[in-house]
């Protein structure tokens, strides 16, 4: 799993790349935790290029939404792949999260 | 400061473990049951060993050091055996808790007669006794006899096996700690320090045990569930499976298996949704079709019967495990 952090206006996009499963999923958390240690406002998750997610890649999102939450900043995530969407839509987190279809909706919306 | 220390220590200990429960499967309606049920049975405990000591005319040494901790230990339990035959304890994590409530109650109770029958002479020294250790032993017999007994089920162990086990370990902390055979100070030291490294690992292990068996459903939920939508799953080795049981149902059943295994892959997906969540601190969300389709899925288990559900058994095991998840839902 690869991480970039990029910066567009006030927005920190973070674009992962490769499957976040359980074996990745501790190595991604940290880089994730020290992003949101950042205390940025507006972060986005750029998923383009992310192909698998499982519990443990979820359990990252939550936990930058709560830190989100907490500090009354905003977490959006962009450009899920058909078959990560489904699994947003059906297990009901696609109520959790603002999604969007793609970078430019996310950073406009 | 002799109230502070026989009723304070026991409760923060709840406390703590209420608070290191990191998926909240304990709920607060069922915690404060399980605290009635322990005050409770101090009372009916009280009567029985009254009862039994008058009709086998038992000295106070064999009542305490035998007959009570059997008679008190089987009365506490009788909760933790109702709990999990009603499918609300999943996990060693919330057994632990549930168990310690209960022995919490118990010991809040003894320890109010205690206070009100003694007045002054319910000094700080008896106080930290009965409060740091009576007390925490109490909760610890029970937490340990429910971790016992809810691993056994898991495990699908003899139900029987599991209860036995489970409380003879609880009557035999029990029976061992009213023996005093060494000074009351150092015992109460003994289960101050033993028992929260006892917590730590069955916390440790629950957890770690929790986080694999989300990780490993979840996914394997999802894209099952993810091909009955579109229309694959003839194609995969579960469909396969079913379509091999049209020789032995009837049409309308198969029917009704197929709608079974798919409502049950769809909520088990949100119940384990909810549990992510509820690690996580956000609010859980119950749809407010849920409820419809738990009943619905309580209809279609009758309506498949026992043939039909060990027919599915490859692709659905409907066990305790399964059923208090679907609970967490309700």
């Amino acid at each position: 799993m690869n991480v970039t952090v990029i910066t567009k206006d006030e927005h920190t996009v973070v674009a992962l790349r490769g499957r976040l499963d359980t074996t990745q999923a501790d190595a991604v958390e940290k880089e994730v935790v020290e992003i949101l240690d950042q205390k940025h406002s507006h972060i986005i998750f750029d998923c383009k290029e992310m192909d698998y997610i499982s519990s443990s890649g979820l359990r990252i999102f939550l936990i930058a939404q709560k830190r989100m939450m907490a500090t009354g900043g905003q977490l959006k995530l962009c450009s899920l792949q058909a078959g990560i969407q489904e699994i947003f839509d059906m297990s009901g987190f696609s109520m959790i999260f603002s999604i969007f279809p793609d970078l430019e909706s996310a950073l406009n919306g | 400061m002799a109230f502070v220390f026989g009723f304070f220590p026991v409760i923060i200990f709840l406390g703590c473990l209420f608070l290191l429960d990191s998926f909240k499967l304990v709920k607060v309606g069922l915690l404060l049951v399980c605290l009635g049920w322990g005050l409770t049975s101090t009372g009916v405990a009280y009567v029985l060993n009254t009862g039994l000591a008058n009709y086998f005319s038992l000295d106070f040494e064999t009542l305490s050091r035998y007959v009570a901790p059997a008679v008190e230990e089987v009365i506490k339990a009788g909760m933790v055996f109702f709990l999990i035959a009603r499918r609300q304890i999943g996990f060693m994590v919330d057994a632990a808790i549930y168990g310690f409530a209960i022995g919490t109650g118990f010991a809040l109770a003894e320890n109010t007669w205690y206070y009100w029958q003694l007045g002054a002479d319910f000094n700080t020294i008896l106080a930290v006794v009965r409060g740091f250790g009576t007390a925490i032993m109490h909760g610890g017999t029970m937490a340990i006899c429910a971790i016992i007994v809810i691993e056994g089920v898991q495990r699908s162990s003899k139900l029987l096996i599991s209860v036995t086990t489970g409380l003879l370990a609880a009557i035999l902390i029990h029976a061992l700690f009213n023996q005093f055979m060494v000074n009351p100070f150092i015992q109460t030291l003994l289960i101050i320090i033993l028992l929260p490294l006892v917590f730590y690992f069955v916390f440790m292990i629950s957890t770690n045990h929790l986080q694999k068996w989300l990780e490993v459903e979840f996914s394997n939920e999802v894209d099952m569930l993810r091909m009955i939508r579109k229309g694959y799953l003839k194609d995969s080795k579960a469909g396969n499976y079913l379509s091999s049981l049209k020789d032995h149902f009837e049409p309308e059943v198969l029917v009704d298996m197929y709608c079974y295994f798919s409502l049950y892959l769809e909520l088990s997906i949100k119940a384990k949704r909810n549990l992510l969540l509820k690690e996580s601190g956000i609010p859980v969300i119950i749809e407010p079709d849920v409820k419809d389709k738990l009943t619905e899925i309580k209809i279609l288990r009758k309506m498949i019967g026992k043939a039909g559900e060990m027919a599915l058994m490859p692709l659905v095991r409907m066990q305790h495990r399964e059923l208090w998840k679907l609970n967490q839902l309700e």
